[in-house]
């Protein structure tokens, strides 16, 4: 009797602590949300952190694009956040100014597979507030001039134009109404994207959003009244987003258009003719060079519970930075890292001009008002090429606007 | 005890009763969110402090920023051509279409519910095609205005400035079209045919039996089909945001777009609240009349 209560007390202690050991073996799971599909590097990158065998397990939610800051936001107050998030670069200081996301800053000195000094200046400066870390750039993109090698030749122009005044001649020789084709195609759309093609013209033209009415800037804002004055673009490029108005260039409706290294697979389907791509036309010979930066930046929520595991799953998705492109064809932030060739000629020679463009790529802000700030901007664009008002006058305004915002 | 019984089985306390679940969903879900959206409008609400209750309290600066912005009036200006022009469009052709499928010819009825998909379709649907009609480059309008010989000149609906709002207007009457012609062809139907057969005996023409006996007998159903065509027109926002998302330069933008831009787009929710709060006291006026109109309601 006695024996079996012995045995019966041992089978319950041994039990009970296997159970122990299985609760301190149980994987620690940590919350991503981005908005990249199963195929997209996100994702992708997500499951397979989640299948390595170190005690962390992911649980991935996809979110529209429109979604990610309106959800984030409820989530954060109501203390739902997710460990990481995905969010587009404009939108991170909006995040990190209010302590929503957490200072990376110290995890970032001492980790060995993220090295801040491995980055773009235009991310880097995205993920900062206040010389401080707030996230680690997912990949990055700018926009640059692509060109009809094939109308250029038939036009008898040699090379691309490099200056503003080149460009406008060159618009100007290849327009060609009775074919219905246009010198240039852009995006002066009252949006974010109006915001991210004007910004270039006024960085090269050494303004900035902090002083929007100088000279330079009025003069960028003078040559695209110009170009649609003129009807070197069409007057839908005012209504027209980026992708559609690079749609037309496809068509060979237009002789270039100013866009981003995510049309290169589009184009090398459409587009039935030769063409190459060119850095931005700068304001006159010498001057400096400017571009926008776009895509999005990880960050970790300051109330996540398993910070350390969610920094580690960053600095796995960092250490995946080299597979961005042949794999998922987006272009990874850092300088340390070489593309390899594709094999196919128009795209390898693009590549090389947008990687050379983005080292001139600025980050939009980083300010917490930022959607104010480019709303006000959008507004100076559209009153100027609408003729509502003078270039100088609409940016007049627009910078008051700002100053009123950022004082 | 009894006499309470009874009187919720079959009396006042039965229609309380029905009235009071009615009424209380209706407070619930129309009221609590009206007065929230009102006491939003006087306070400074972020997308950090959306969750909360206890936020800043600015009295009018609200409504004082609204209208020191230049654009607010232009805005509200192009939201009551907006109005005014698709309720006209809208009514008129509506109204054209409803007597035309009264004459009652072989398959009219059918024709005329054919008419109904229009009002079936999703409004960002119908955005995107009219979006792609009215394109300037290739847009299949002006290739047509172009062959009749009406322009010479491809015209930009979409981008320029003159055109915008009316690009829309365009769209939405084609879409709320239908929607008019169905209620007002009940107005129709309702009409006994004795009243017309004996005009005609007394020798009225066509246009003097419309003008004396149609008219005013549709007098309600015009009523409510112009209230409600407010109703809708102020909620239009699908159309805006596929066609032209209120640009160029806002010269298409109306109120109720704006009030999305600025709460969604600039995240000032409570900006965007005000903006609200002034469309409600329109469309309080708008129900005022529709209530109305119903009241006189003759039943034939």
């Amino acid at each position: 009797m006695g024996n079996i209560f012995k045995s019966f007390t041992a089978t319950v202690l041994l039990s009970s602590s296997i159970i122990a050991a299985n609760a301190m073996a149980e994987d620690v799971t940590i919350t991503i949300w981005s908005l990249d599909s199963d195929v997209q590097p996100a994702q992708v990158f997500a499951k397979e952190f989640s299948e390595l065998d170190n005690g962390i397990k992911v649980n991935y939610r996809r979110i529209q694009f429109d979604d990610v800051v309106s959800e984030s936001m409820r989530a954060f107050a109501t203390g739902k956040s997710p460990d990481i998030i995905a969010v587009d670069n404009p939108e991170h200081a909006l995040f990190s100014s209010r302590g929503a996301f957490l200072d990376i800053t110290d995890k970032v000195a001492a980790s060995s597979a993220i090295n801040a000094d491995n980055y773009f200046k235009g991310p880097l400066n995205s993920v900062s507030w206040e010389g401080k870390l707030y996230g680690v750039p997912k990949a990055t993109n700018t926009i640059a001039l692509y060109y009809n090698k094939d109308l250029f030749k038939k036009a008898g122009i040699a090379k691309a134009p490099g200056t503003w005044d080149e460009l406008l001649s060159a618009a100007r020789t290849l327009n060609d109404p009775s074919n219905n084709v246009y010198g240039l195609a852009f995006s002066a759309k009252a949006s974010e994207e109006g915001t991210f093609q004007f910004l270039p013209w006024a960085q090269m033209a050494g303004g900035s959003y902090k002083n929007i009415n100088q000279p330079g800037v009025v003069k960028a804002l003078d040559v695209w009244k110009t170009l649609l004055d003129e009807k070197l673009a069409s007057p839908d490029t005012l209504t027209r987003g980026q992708w559609d108005s690079t749609g037309t260039f496809n068509a060979g409706n237009a002789a270039m258009v100013i866009s981003g290294p995510w049309e290169l697979n589009r184009m090398i389907d459409e587009a039935k003719f030769d063409w190459g791509v060119s850095l931005l036309p700068v304001p006159k010979k010498g001057a400096q060079r400017s571009s926008a930066m776009g895509d999005f930046n990880y960050a970790i929520f300051s109330n996540s519970k398993h910070p350390d595991a969610a920094f580690k799953a960053l600095e796995y998705f960092a250490a995946q930075d080299h597979r961005l492109f042949p794999e998922f064809g987006q272009l990874p932030a850092r300088s340390d890292i070489t593309i390899p060739e594709t094999g196919i000629a128009l795209k390898d020679a693009a590549l090389k001009v947008f990687l050379e463009q983005l080292k001139y790529a600025q980050a939009r802000g980083p300010h917490p008002q930022w959607p104010k700030i480019s709303k006000a901007i959008q507004d100076a664009i559209q009153t100027a090429l609408t003729g509502g008002a003078t270039p100088k006058a609409a940016l007049d305004l627009a910078a008051t606007k700002i100053a009123a915002v950022i004082k | 005890m009894r006499a309470l019984l009874a009187s919720l089985r079959d009396g006042r306390g039965f229609d309380i009763s029905l009235i009071s679940i009615t009424m209380t969903f209706l407070l619930l879900f129309c009221g609590v969110p009206l007065i929230y959206n009102a006491i939003m409008s006087f306070q400074e609400v972020d997308i950090f402090n959306l969750n909360t209750f206890i936020r800043p309290w600015v009295g009018f600066d609200n409504y004082r920023a609204l209208f020191a912005d230049a654009t607010t009036l232009p805005i509200f200006y192009n939201t009551l051509v907006f109005v005014f022009f698709s309720i006209a469009g809208q009514f008129l052709v509506g109204f054209a279409l409803a007597l035309f499928f009264s004459l009652k010819f072989s398959g009219s009825t059918y024709l005329r519910g054919l008419f109904l998909v229009s009002w079936v379709m999703p409004g960002l649907v119908v955005g995107a095609i009219w979006n792609w009609i009215l394109s300037g480059d290739f847009g299949i309008l002006n290739h047509v205005l172009k062959y009749i010989g009406v322009i010479s000149d491809n015209i930009f609906w979409r981008s320029d400035i003159h055109f915008s709002l009316w690009a829309v207007i365009i769209a939405n009457i084609w879409l709320g079209t239908a929607f008019n012609m169905i209620l007002l062809s009940v107005g129709l139907a309702a009409i006994p045919n004795d009243i017309y057969e004996a005009a005609q005996l007394d020798g009225a023409n066509a246009i003097q039996r419309f003008r004396t006996i149609t008219l005013p007998m549709m007098r309600a159903t015009i009523g409510a089909v112009v209230s409600l065509g407010l109703i809708f027109t102020l909620q239009q926002f699908d159309l805006f945001a596929a066609i032209t998302s209120g640009g160029p330069a806002n010269s298409s933008n109306v109120a109720q777009y704006r009030a999305w831009e600025m709460s969604f787009k600039e995240y000032d929710f409570a900006r965007g609240a005000t903006i609200s709060v002034l469309m409600i006291g329109v469309v309080m006026i708008a129900s005022i009349i529709y209530v109305r109109s119903t009241k006189q309601e003759i039943r034939g």
